[in-house]
């Protein structure tokens, strides 16, 4: 390792609808929806989370309900 | 009859009595047109994420009910024009549910397989044996 380059690790991404089997994303889950909404409100992109497409779509859909339900912020505070 | 899933926030600020009379007119109205409210979760007083109406806090409840599509123009209907409804969502759960049976059929085909799979595989080993 050169000296002054940071090491870093990266940490294997994983979609947790794919791993628990989840297929349906209710939107009054209010807990499991919060882990994608990080404090400011917004919907973490699954490049970040590595969600798959077809249940970022779901999550997606499912934090829009919530929000118009009040059951999540639109902005954070 | 398709089921659908009801959700409302009804003002906190209004008498207990008038909530009550909110929700029964919310049921006569379903069950009115032959439908029927299944399932029935109250999810009580609790903080809004943001404040509607000048409001922070809303009462929830949850229904699923049975009942023909048609009736759902009169209930949204029923609860834009209602006061002490804050928000309202209705959801069609046939429909939201749908690629949740095809998944769980899915899985459930690929876990039969893979114990068929591992039956065979004992069976045989126990031939060799």
């Amino acid at each position: 390792m050169r000296p002054g380059r940071k090491r870093f690790r990266r940490r294997v991404k994983v979609c947790r609808f794919t791993v628990e089997k989840i297929n349906y994303i209710d939107y009054k889950d209010v807990d499991l929806l919060r882990e994608y909404t990080p404090t400011n409100g917004k919907i973490l992109p699954r490049r970040v989370t590595g969600t798959r497409p077809a249940f970022q779509h779901k999550l997606t859909r499912a934090i829009k309900r919530a929000r118009f339900m009040a059951l999540l912020p639109y902005t954070g505070s | 009859m398709p089921l659908y899933e009801l959700g409302v926030i009804i003002d906190p600020e209004i008498p207990p009595e008038d909530e009550t009379s909110t929700l029964e007119r919310l049921e006569g109205i379903i069950t009115d047109a032959g439908g029927e409210v299944a399932e029935k979760d109250a999810w009580g007083r609790r903080q809004l994420a943001y404040p509607i109406r000048k409001k922070n806090y809303g009462v929830y409840h949850f229904w699923k009910v049975n009942v023909g599509g048609e009736v759902l123009e009169k209930l949204n209907f029923e609860m834009r024009t209602n006061d002490s409804v804050m928000r309202s969502l209705i959801l069609n759960m046939d429909r939201e549910l749908r690629r949740k049976r095809k998944m769980d059929a899915k899985y459930e085909a690929r876990a039969a397989k893979k114990a068929a799979k591992a039956a065979a595989k004992a069976e045989s080993s126990a031939d060799e044996d």
